[in-house]
């Protein structure tokens, strides 16, 4: 059950690391955000700070009404506890057989997970975490390692969540959920580009071809592949 | 200690000197306490309770099996703690350089890079445990004596997977046997006093000072 009002506040949260910083400011209500940035710009470093993983030199990391979270990392093998699947699929303290048609993997209860590949291992990994409820998910690079149909189809299931914050961390430049609020990591601070769509106008590093659509003054309604296609449909005037 | 060749080879006669008696594992504790930064020396803190209780649960048997569990605690805790200062005063690459110097670029090669696999294991090792242990928390489970077991069998698998990738790596980039390596090493005075002072210490346990005392007597 989702506690209503819950957020997530990063009050002048700086990370540092030798010469290089990240300084975070911000509140991060019920909804989907993205937080984009190049590769190196400190998005898996601010996925471990906001899951308490990672301390701050200095600020605070507030969690408002937040009873319950998940970090997924970019790696499935690092969430790996089990040596069985069937053994892994327990420590999340799900049925096998439910996880694996979730997962939509027709593989043994008794393989081992480092036996499968990376993708499927992720295929894997996703059912684990989206068969429950968190109040704070937590992903960063959700889509690597991921087909098209994949990663599709994670967007459609992270745009189904109705509850809860949720943060996706990436670098991708095709494939995104339905999003409520944008976020941009340039110049090792991390900026609120405000809520979708007006945020995608003042998106820097924005895929190329939602740039294209933006500079034809054709800006997307949002992000998904839907909305996209859309939004180049009224360029070339199938209106 | 800056001089890997000394320092390697002190640590060697060191770990026998403590191994061969409980009077060399107080030599050796006498020179750690002289030449190294002590606990600074410590690379992660958290593993010395975990040797200690191993150690000490070895002793135990030992103790129940009527034999001498105290001098047994007493050399492994001081070899544990010659092999930790060693962990971290240890830089990438000198296994290689030590390792060419003293047998040359075949033989040498090969085992001063099968210790900087090792080193880079060791050091992996402790970055698996760690994000097993997050993982875990994570997924809400208890890091406790109920999951050492499979967290081990986990860290075993990675290290084996690890290991076998480095081997078709090398082998993929046409790694037969030995190489070419111009070792260079930086020795200071003090460097030679604390390599000297570990000669003595190896010495010092082979001597029957108990032997002695009774003679004195």
């Amino acid at each position: 059950m989702a506690v209503p009002g819950m957020r997530l506040v990063l009050d002048g949260v700086t990370v540092e690391r030798g010469i290089w910083s990240l300084v975070a400011c911000g509140t991060f209500s019920e909804g989907i955000h993205l937080v984009t940035g190049l590769v190196g710009s400190g998005k898996s470093t601010l996925a471990l700070l906001m899951a308490g993983l990672c301390p701050p030199v200095r600020g605070t990391v507030v969690r408002e009404g937040i009873k319950n979270m998940m970090l997924s990392t970019q790696f499935p093998e690092f969430h790996i506890t089990g040596l069985s699947v069937a053994e892994e699929c327990a420590s999340w303290g799900l049925d096998t057989d439910t996880v694996l048609r979730s997962a939509r993997l027709e593989i043994s209860g008794n393989m081992s997970p480092f036996s499968l590949s990376r993708g499927e291992l992720k295929r894997l990994h996703f059912a684990c975490v989206l068969s429950r409820q968190y109040d704070l998910l937590l992903l960063d690079e959700p889509f690597s390692s991921l087909d098209c149909g994949e990663k599709e189809r994670l967007c459609r299931d992270l745009t189904s969540r109705d509850q809860g914050i949720t943060v996706v961390f990436t670098h991708e430049q095709s494939a995104f959920p339905r999003v409520d609020r944008l976020w941009e990591i340039a110049g090792g601070e991390l900026c609120d580009l405000g809520r979708v769509p007006d945020s995608i106008l003042r998106w820097q590093y924005a895929p190329a071809l939602i740039k294209r659509l933006v500079g034809a003054g054709r800006c997307p309604f949002n992000l998904t592949m839907d909305e996209i296609q859309e939004a180049a449909c009224r360029m070339h005037g199938y209106d | 200690m800056q001089d890997a060749r000394v320092r390697l080879g002190s640590a060697a006669l060191l770990s026998i000197a403590a191994f061969v008696s409980i009077e060399g594992a107080f030599a050796v504790f006498l020179w750690w306490l002289i030449f190294t930064p002590h606990t600074r020396s410590v690379r992660s803190r958290s593993v010395i309770p975990g040797m200690l209780a191993l150690i000490g649960f070895v002793a135990i048997l030992i103790v129940i099996s009527g034999g001498n569990g105290f001098s047994y605690f007493v050399r492994m805790a001081l070899v544990f703690l010659i092999g930790t200062w060693l962990y971290a005063e240890q830089k990438s690459g000198d296994f290689l350089s030590v390792a060419v110097w003293a047998f040359g670029k075949r033989t040498g090669f090969d085992m001063g890079m099968t210790g900087e696999c090792a080193m880079q294991m060791a050091e992996s090792l402790f970055n698996d445990l760690s994000r097993i242990q997050t993982a875990m928390k994570l997924k809400g489970q208890l890091w406790g004596t109920k999951n050492i077991v499979p967290a081990g069998l986990v860290l075993i698998h990675d290290a084996m997977v690890r290991a076998s990738d480095i081997t078709e790596l090398l082998a993929a980039r046409g790694y037969r046997t030995g190489g070419t390596l111009c070792p260079g090493f930086c020795t200071r005075s003090g460097d030679l006093v604390a390599g000297i002072c570990a000669i003595c210490a190896f010495f010092f346990a082979f001597i029957p000072v108990s032997e002695f005392f009774i003679l004195y007597r």
